[in-house]
């Protein structure tokens, strides 16, 4: 399916200089170790806690409304530290899901109602589907798609998938555009 | 972002009669086909742990049945199970100095399952050495699997010495000469069986008892206790002991899983070759259909009526770096099972040559399957090391269309793919000239074009309308070997049928 | 007519963003986080020590429908050490002490919580039972076991420190 234009208030919308679409109504903790490397769209009502942990982000990410990036902690002997959240190019996160991944890779596309557990890591080119709760810990490799509760692994990736999600998330960032006023 | 998540609507039909999406198919550069998963010849390229991304030789992933030696999961979640460390307090307590002892254990995210449930001790050390469930059965499984390897042996070497007699004289010439036993076989004297050939030794059969244990009558009246009880998923993935209670749920080691690469049957070249490192989402090899054949995606559709017009819209992407002329034909599905029905007429005559060719030779004993799959070389009969594909017989295509698509009769241009133009605003310099009723839009390799289909007229509300044509593209080979003996351009043909989504109202 | 009357014991946390509606107790030690709402609508709510409340947290306190109009008013009693997950919806009547109610979970209004449970992410608990104590809801299919083993009780304090 080709997409439609998505279109937003102007007034709702940050653009930075380069090519940030940060909306304002969000909640951005601690945003000095918030990295958007550039072209992501953080939509409505997401929450991202920059204060616990550094956060980074690829370019052409899609943060979809009320996600929450929230950066992992780790119980050690002598109290909990908490680690940072990286995230890497043209990756979509879908709308209510809740990050607390270590480390996500390129390419990846996680649906809608994700849990993604602590410390999980998401390699390149995976997939989660939509209401999928993975568990703490979890390492998705390459090319597999893991979904239901706990998460496992469904099906296989086809390929092509970096490709998929280079067309897919430039497109959604071109078709992102304000409301044009008459 | 339809084929990640969305239904299916674009749909192409590989040489073998399948209908794909287009991510999902290959595309074969030295046969210029279109191949898909199911027609081509999978093979295992390495294997690797999914958890700790390790790459496994393959000798050990055979001795240790696909399974990773470090890594372990739960038996109650399958879920991946990680150490903890439980630090015991220092062994003397007088003493402060002693080393607090670190005991490890394993323990579940997810379920908060942990090895002391099922009472493994605390192990000394982090990295394995988790013991196992010894299996009760496993004296009688070896007995019983040595006995069949050694009758599997027997008869591969009954095969070869049948093999051996083939002519009624002794060859001088022969690779071992005149051995000592073609000489006691001629004087008369019997045969002194050859150490190595081993007869399997029969084995004790298992007895069956007629007598069963007596059900307890307590199973009655002892109120069930569902927590305690494995479920039939637990209890399966340990085949060997299938513990009824929890408390005898013993950790699984993980599955190993594999990189794959595909070739071609017809042509044995290579079309996907992924990277050794297993986190690397790189390819060696990618003939991927995406990278060749003009993609078609659906935009939309006018409601859609029985046997009234309505406007589909569509836009082709063209992938490559050469331009391309699309035209558009009619479907034609009778010339696809006239295709597939030659296929078989071939097979047939192929089988009757081998079959009479067979006669000839001498009667080996080979597994039926291979007698029953039909379309062989025969060279398959020479024992080599390395097999050749077995071909996919190309099916009838199994999608009834029930929509019919006005074919336009011109054709439109598709531009190169220009990975620059997204940073140079200029507009396009190409200048194309269009059908306007065609090509509704154009911006670089892209076009939307305009169709119109008509859904059949005894359709009913709610009936899924199915239309399809035949896309004729331009294909430029690039392969430097091959291009003195093909053209250099050549049109290729490939039938995409599209699901619109159901009849609303009627006439 | 609703008025909020909020008593904040000093020690605890209480984020300006986050949603507190009617009558709320708030135990020494406790940390509300952005965009948490509680709702006392049947009655007050009184949440103990060192409790955990993360973003997008809904405790609300509703009577089921077959018990209202009721003379009495419940008083929503949650213990001390429980950590409430992002986005998890709880409208227990009662709630114990050490529960960890993780990601997305819901807890319907009929559902009483003891000491030491654990209902784990994206399970949906709406039958009426009274939770035993030490247990571990899992899975689409809210799978229970019984958890002897829990080290991680202690260690969940140290976050609160955050």
């Amino acid at each position: 399916m080709e997409l439609q234009d998505i279109n937003y208030s102007k007034n709702d919308y940050v653009e930075t200089a380069s090519g940030n679409k940060v909306c304002r109504q969000t909640v951005l903790c601690g945003s000095q170790n918030i990295i958007l490397q550039g072209k992501v769209i953080v939509q409505a009502e997401a929450i991202i806690r920059g204060d616990l942990a550094n956060v980074r982000t690829g370019r052409y990410c899609i943060i979809s409304k009320e996600a929450v990036l929230r950066p992992p902690y780790k119980k050690f002997s002598k109290g909990v530290a908490f680690f940072k959240l990286s995230i890497g190019d043209h990756v979509f996160i879908g709308e209510r899901t809740l990050v607390n991944a270590t480390d996500i890779g390129n390419y990846v596309h996680i649906g809608k109602n994700c849990v993604i557990g602590r410390r999980c890591v998401l390699r390149d080119c995976c997939v989660i589907e939509d209401n999928t709760v993975l568990a703490p810990e979890t390492v998705v490799p390459a090319f597999t798609r893991y979904g239901g509760s706990p998460g496992a692994y469904i099906s296989h990736v086809p390929e092509c998938q970096a490709d998929l999600m280079v067309d897919y998330t430039r497109s959604y960032y071109q078709h992102f555009q304000p409301t044009k006023l008459i | 972002m339809s084929y990640i998540t969305g239904p299916e609507i674009v749909k192409y039909a590989c040489t073998c009669g399948l209908l794909k999406p287009l991510p999902e198919l290959y595309f074969c550069r030295h046969c210029s086909q279109i191949r898909c998963s199911f027609c081509l010849c999978h093979a295992v390229d390495s294997f690797f742990c999914g958890k700790c991304s390790e790459n496994i030789p393959s000798a050990e992933a055979r001795h240790k049945k696909n399974r990773c030696a470090n890594c372990v999961i739960c038996p109650s979640c399958q879920q991946e199970l990680s150490t903890r460390v439980a630090s015991k307090g220092p062994i003397n307590p007088d003493d402060a100095k002693s080393a607090v002892k670190k005991s490890y254990y394993l323990s579940c995210h997810f379920c908060h399952w942990t090895s002391r449930d099922v009472g493994i001790p605390d192990q000394p050390s982090a990295t394995g050495c988790w013991p196992e469930r010894e299996n009760v059965h496993i004296n009688r499984l070896q007995e019983v699997l040595d006995v069949y390897q050694d009758i599997m042996l027997s008869q591969q070497q009954q095969k070869e010495n049948s093999k051996k007699k083939r002519g009624k004289f002794v060859s001088y010439t022969d690779r071992t000469g005149v051995t000592a036993s073609a000489l006691r076989r001629r004087i008369g004297i019997p045969d002194i069986p050859h150490a190595k050939i081993k007869k399997p030794k029969p084995l004790d059969p298992a007895i069956a008892k007629s007598e069963v244990e007596e059900l307890p009558e307590d199973i009655f009246t002892e109120p069930l206790k569902l927590m305690e009880i494995t479920t039939i998923d637990q209890r399966l993935m340990q085949p060997e002991s299938q513990p009824l209670t929890v408390d005898k749920l013993f950790p699984i080691h993980k599955q190993l899983t594999i990189k794959r690469s595909l070739r071609c049957r017809t042509c044995e070249h290579n079309v996907c070759k992924p990277e050794y490192n297993p986190t690397s989402v790189k390819f060696k090899i990618q003939l991927f259909a995406y990278y060749y054949i003009p993609e078609i995606r659906f935009v939309t559709v006018e409601p859609l009526r029985a046997g009234q017009t309505s406007e589909l819209i569509i836009k082709f992407t063209n992938p490559t770096q050469h331009q391309t002329t699309i035209t558009i034909f009619d479907l034609d599905l009778e010339e696809q099972e006239k295709y597939v029905e030659e296929q078989k007429l071939f097979d047939i005559i192929d089988n009757f040559e081998q079959a009479m060719s067979l006669e000839e030779k001498q009667q080996l004993s080979l597994p039926s399957l291979v007698m029953s799959s039909g379309s062989q070389p025969s060279s398959m009969y020479s024992l080599q090391s390395r097999q050749p594909s077995v071909i996919v017989k190309p099916r009838k295509i199994n999608q009834a269309v029930n929509c019919n698509v006005a074919i336009p009769e011109s054709t439109f241009i598709l531009p190169p793919r220009d990975d620059a133009a997204e940073y140079d605003d200029s507009s396009d310099v190409h200048n194309i000239e269009d059908d306007p009723k065609l090509v509704k839009w154009r911006k670089s390799n892209k076009a939307f074009i305009k169709l119109a289909v008509t859904p059949a007229a005894d359709l009913k509300i709610d009936d899924e309308v199915v239309c399809g044509f035949t896309m004729q593209h331009i294909y430029t080979n690039v392969i430097p070997a091959i291009v003195e003996n093909m053209p250099h351009k050549y049109d290729h043909k490939v039938r995409v049928f599209f699901r619109l989504g159901k009849i609303v109202g009627s006439e | 007519m609703q008025r909020n009357n909020i008593k904040v014991i000093p020690g605890a946390l209480v984020c300006e963003e986050s949603k507190l509606r009617g009558d709320i107790t708030i135990g020494a030690g406790t940390i509300i986080h952005p965009n948490a709402s509680i709702i006392a609508e049947a009655g007050p709510i009184i949440i103990g020590e060192n409790c955990l409340i993360e973003e997008q947290v809904k405790i609300i306190h509703r009577l089921p429908f077959d018990q209202q109009n009721k003379d009495t008013t419940p008083v929503l009693i949650i213990g001390s050490h429980n950590v409430f997950e992002v986005d998890c919806t709880v409208e227990a009547p009662k709630i114990g002490n050490h529960n960890v109610f993780e990601s997305k979970c819901f807890v319907g209004n009929k559902v009483t919580v003891s000491n030491g449970c654990i209902i784990g992410a994206g399970c949906k608990v709406t039958e009426e039972q009274i939770l035993k104590e030490n247990i571990c809801i899992f899975g689409s299919n809210c799978q229970m076991r019984e958890c002897i083993d829990k080290p991680a009780v202690s260690t969940r304090k140290q976050l609160l420190l955050i």
